[in-house]
């Protein structure tokens, strides 16, 4: 297994003249979850979109490190799961997920599609289109979609949000397994996931 | 928006000789009005409907500009399928030099595809999305309206229009170059 390590240095962010969080240090390496608690508005989904590349940091640097080598374009080798994350309506769950493999130059053939559908359990529905979906399907559909390919950093925003114990077993899952293939970012407002992770960040404290 | 205007200049224009000068600008003028509500939109319903930030971590910000940009010209094609047969049917026939309408026509279409689908992404990530687009655009499309209306007037003329065609493809050429470029840093934000 490659080594991968994510660094943030002396990392904050401001919306305004409000800070968001403010010299926030931290070092993870392959094999670790990150569990990033806070209440609402702590600013868990912000580190998480800055850690995507979606957003700037207003100051300090993040760094995605593999044996070493920084790694310039991050958001190529991410899985991204946010429960506020839209998906497009007019799609089903299986175009969702080949469109995903496409854009994102990964295995795009039936049986490998069909197989991440029935691992999340959606591959009954995979041809229905996305607005017929639950809020648990879709959150599962993100999962299938974040988790495509075996990114070797994943970020889950909210990702236990909606879903029913089964689903919440398989998040578990997933966590276990990205510790065996990189490092895992894992924010939510349930402090009883905080056993889920190896470290725990909590935010606004 | 575009069948309005046309339908509204060809109600204004009836039974009158309007000068090739005057056909190219309201030629001109219905195909801007026409684009500018539909191109815009490409993005901002991307921001409106919270896919933006799917399609920012899937794909490259090149794919997604061109990607977008297709999209954009295949509308330009759709509605210039519909507006030319109908400003010739209502307001003048296109008639003078027909190679230089088409070559007007191809660039033209590309640089407005090219700007409105570079403002759009621009102004999708902002609250006051038409004002700001209105401004951003103007100063981009003003210079290749005047060029695209001076070169029209010279086809109309039953000349070939050599000046105005240079203008709008190097034109055409600065936004294919620095198009995807300009778009890259305004995408991720």
């Amino acid at each position: 297994m490659q080594r991968w390590t994510l660094e943030c240095r002396q990392l904050g962010k401001r919306f305004g003249e409000r800070w968001v969080f403010r010299w926030l240090e931290l070092q993870i390496h392959s094999g670790t979850i990150l569990v990033v608690l806070g209440a609402n508005g702590s600013g868990k989904s912000t580190l998480l979109k800055l850690v995507a590349g979606l957003l700037a940091p207003s100051e300090g640097t993040i760094e995605l490190r593999c044996e070493g080598s920084v790694l310039v374009d991050r958001m190529r080798l991410l899985g991204w799961c946010a429960a506020d994350g839209a998906l497009y309506r007019e799609l089903t769950g299986y175009e969702h997920l080949r469109w995903w493999a496409q854009t994102r130059g990964l295995p795009d053939q039936h049986d490998a599609l069909m197989a991440q559908l029935e691992r999340f359990e959606l591959a009954h529905r995979a041809h229905d289109w996305v607005r017929a979906y639950s809020t648990g399907m879709r959150q599962r559909l993100r999962m299938a979609m974040a988790t495509y390919g075996e990114p070797p950093l994943l970020l889950l925003d909210e990702p236990d949000a909606g879903l029913d114990p089964s689903g919440l077993q398989l998040l578990r899952q997933v966590l276990n397994e990205q510790t065996r293939r990189g490092v895992a970012l894992f924010a939510t407002n349930r402090a009883e996931c905080a056993a889920w992770g190896d470290l725990a960040l909590e935010l606004g404290a | 928006m575009g069948i309005a205007t046309v339908v509204g200049v060809g109600f204004a224009a009836l039974g009158q000789t309007l000068s090739a000068g005057l056909q190219a600008g309201l030629f001109w003028v219905a195909i801007l009005f026409g684009m500018f509500p539909a191109l815009a939109r490409g993005f901002i319903v991307e921001e409106e409907t919270g896919t933006a930030d799917l399609l920012r971590v899937a794909a490259r910000p090149t794919s997604v500009f061109w990607g977008k940009w297709l999209f954009h010209a295949t509308l330009y094609l759709c509605l210039s399928a519909l507006l030319v047969p109908l400003y010739a049917l209502l307001v003048a026939p296109l008639t003078g030099r027909w190679d230089a309408w088409l070559l007007l026509w191809l660039g033209g279409g590309f640089c407005l595809t090219s700007v409105l689908t570079l403002c759009g992404a621009f102004v999708a990530q902002t609250a006051v999305r038409g004002a700001l687009l209105a401004g951003l655009t103007f100063p981009l499309l003003l210079p290749l309206i005047l060029m695209l209306i001076a070169g029209s007037r010279q086809a109309i003329e039953g000349s070939f229009p050599t000046e105005p065609l240079q203008g709008v493809f190097g034109y055409a050429l600065a936004l294919s170059a620095g198009g995807a470029w300009i778009f890259e840093k305004v995408w991720r934000e």
